[in-house]
């Protein structure tokens, strides 16, 4: 058979995809595979017009980083590719066990729906509490967390003790690698609770919100002082874990931090207390309109601007403490620059393609009702079960991972099919939450020139690229990812 | 006191919004409106009645907008989102890969 004639260009060959964004004088590109680039804008036009020649001082990183379309090493940036989307290939990794929505807390920006301590018929019963464990062991996932949460978890702690040790004996039979955590605002800990907790390879995470008077002013608890008390439990753990014994691990205890409108403008107090409880992370959540939140939004809220002015000061003054010695991160960049610097996936459902609404996590009520998260399962408070995908005691796993509401928050949350995501320079490295736009904006989908919370991962990414721009601050963020 | 009811009407230009977009839109907006979305003259007729108070039908338009915007990407993208959508699903079910 005659070969044909080769096809020969008649024009040059333009980049490949390229996402992009216009900074001043530079513009940040990337790309699918995770890859990107800080170029000035002339260089940029001359890229996307397929001119930027071999000779360029900017052409060997570009073209080793997939941005050059006559030098894609396809086999290298597929591997890239699945290795910061490992998540595709399994499923909930992280099970939420709602033990109870008593507490003895009242926290402002409360999401959790919590009731008081002396509600009725508000506690997940032992035998609930072990179908959920066994449930989330028929996970197509090698390696689970199982969290336990609330209310206030402590106020349960027969199912907690029972869940924990169906766990340790369910992982071995069922070959996985199970997590446990537990996430409690400690005011009802005791040293026999402590050690079982410790003994058992549990995790603590409490809440930690700055100095005292910003703790408690956000965290009302009529028992006492709610920052004492967690302080005083966080100083125990540190203990314990700096006295490691033979026949169980033991782990540092972690705090979050929930930015309320009262945290903005005392970054450096908040990250002062932090540093001064010998607490290396600090994970600076914004606060999202959900669930009792809701309600004082008006009190407690912020938009996107002032979150993003927050969390800029914040970084810059971790950054600083770090120039000078002391070790601190910030979690939310540590996980970003995970996925940004190693391309690698950090386990956080929120911001992944698609998000991980059941197929990332569960939540399972304290009635064994499931749901595709926990804020999911705050909709489902207020009388909205949209989010509710089976219950624990009357469906198997496949049917909840086949449930409709798996299926739409799937959809929705696929970047490839947002208008705005799917042509963002943070696309590889961002997510959507289809809970916060049907409760925001009244659809799955959203919309995200308005969406806050689009602002706000935004404002996030900004900071993050911003400085991994300037030299310092790239050899300390790249630190901090992979710890 | 009832709150004030408010109707209101436009015409949206076929080139730049389909009707299934009106449909998805008004779908969102269920709660704010009655929307009807009918052939009219030089376009689609969009009609609102029993609006909230708040309601704007700018508002609207722009869900309209974008649905339609997400209608457009379906076109090019659906095959990359559909193969994300399915092996996210298969696997989190616990489907083994085919050899």
């Amino acid at each position: 058979m005659a070969q044909k004639n080769p096809a020969k260009r008649t024009s040059p060959a333009g980049p490949p995809q390229l996402l992009w964004r216009r900074e001043g004088a530079d513009c940040l590109v990337t790309n699918d595979f995770g890859h990107y680039a800080w170029l000035k804008c002339k260089d940029f036009n001359l890229l996307a017009a397929g001119s930027l020649g071999e000779k360029h001082p900017k052409y060997a990183e570009l073209a080793d980083k997939g941005f050059v379309r006559d030098r894609l090493d396809f086999e290298g940036l597929a591997a890239k590719w699945r290795s910061k989307n490992a998540y595709l290939g399994t499923g909930p990794g992280l099970h939420i066990l709602v033990l109870t929505l008593r507490c003895n807390h009242k926290c402002l920006y409360c999401q959790s729906a919590a009731a008081g301590v002396g509600a009725r018929n508000a506690d997940m019963s032992v035998e609930t509490a072990r179908k959920s464990v066994d449930f989330a062991l028929q996970s197509s996932n090698p390696a689970i967390t199982i969290e336990f949460q609330g209310g206030e978890p402590l106020l349960n702690w027969e199912a907690l003790k029972a869940a924990v040790l169906r766990a340790r004996a369910g992982a071995k039979k069922a070959g996985k690698q199970v997590s446990l955590a537990l996430v409690s605002n400690f005011s009802l800990m005791t040293e026999e609770k402590a050690s079982f907790l410790v003994e058992n390879e549990v995790s603590v995470c409490t809440s930690l919100d700055g100095p005292a008077d910003l703790h408690n002013r956000n965290r009302l608890f009529s028992g006492g002082n709610s920052h004492a008390a967690t302080i005083k439990w966080l100083k125990y753990f540190q203990e314990r874990y700096k006295h490691q014994v033979p026949g169980y691990r033991t782990f540092k205890p972690s705090a979050l931090l929930t930015v309320s409108r009262y945290s903005l403008g005392r970054h450096k107090e908040i990250i002062d207390e932090y540093v001064k409880h010998g607490l290396e992370d600090i994970f600076i959540r914004p606060l999202a309109p959900i669930g009792y939140a809701k309600k004082c939004w008006g009190q407690i809220g912020y938009g996107a601007a002032e979150f993003t002015k927050f969390y800029l000061a914040s970084l810059d003054y971790i950054h600083k403490l770090n120039r000078n010695g002391t070790v601190i991160r910030e979690k939310m960049a540590a996980m970003m620059l995970e996925k940004i610097v190693n391309s690698r996936d950090p386990g956080y459902v929120d911001a992944r393609c698609p998000c991980g609404a059941a197929i990332g996590q569960i939540a399972y009520n304290y009635n064994g009702d499931l749901y595709t998260c926990d804020e999911g399962r705050m909709v489902g408070w207020e009388g909205d079960d949209t989010f509710r995908i089976g219950n624990v005691r009357a469906d198997s796993y496949r049917k909840v991972m086949a449930s409709a509401a798996t299926r739409a928050c799937v959809l929705s949350s696929n970047l490839e099919s947002q208008p705005d995501c799917a042509r963002c320079v943070y696309k590889p490295y961002c997510g959507v939450c289809p809970v916060y736009n049907y409760e925001v904006q009244g659809s799955l989908w959203g919309d995200m020139a308005a969406n806050d919370r689009c602002g706000l991962f935004k404002g996030i990414f900004g900071a993050l690229f911003a400085l991994l721009k300037k030299p310092g601050g790239e050899a300390i963020l790249k630190k901090w990812a992979g710890k | 006191m009832k709150e004030e009811k408010k109707e209101f009407s436009l015409t949206a230009d076929p080139r730049v919004y389909s009707a299934e977009a009106l449909r998805l839109a008004a779908f969102v907006f269920s709660d704010r409106a009655e929307v009807c979305v009918k052939p009219g003259k030089g376009g689609l007729a969009v009609s609102f009645a029993s609006a909230a108070p708040g309601f704007h039908p700018g508002d609207f338009m722009n869900e309209a907008l974008n649905q339609q915007c997400r209608l457009d990407l379906a076109k090019k993208n659906s095959k990359a989102a559909g193969m994300i959508a399915t092996k996210a699903l298969l696997s989190a079910a616990g489907e083994k890969k085919k050899a």
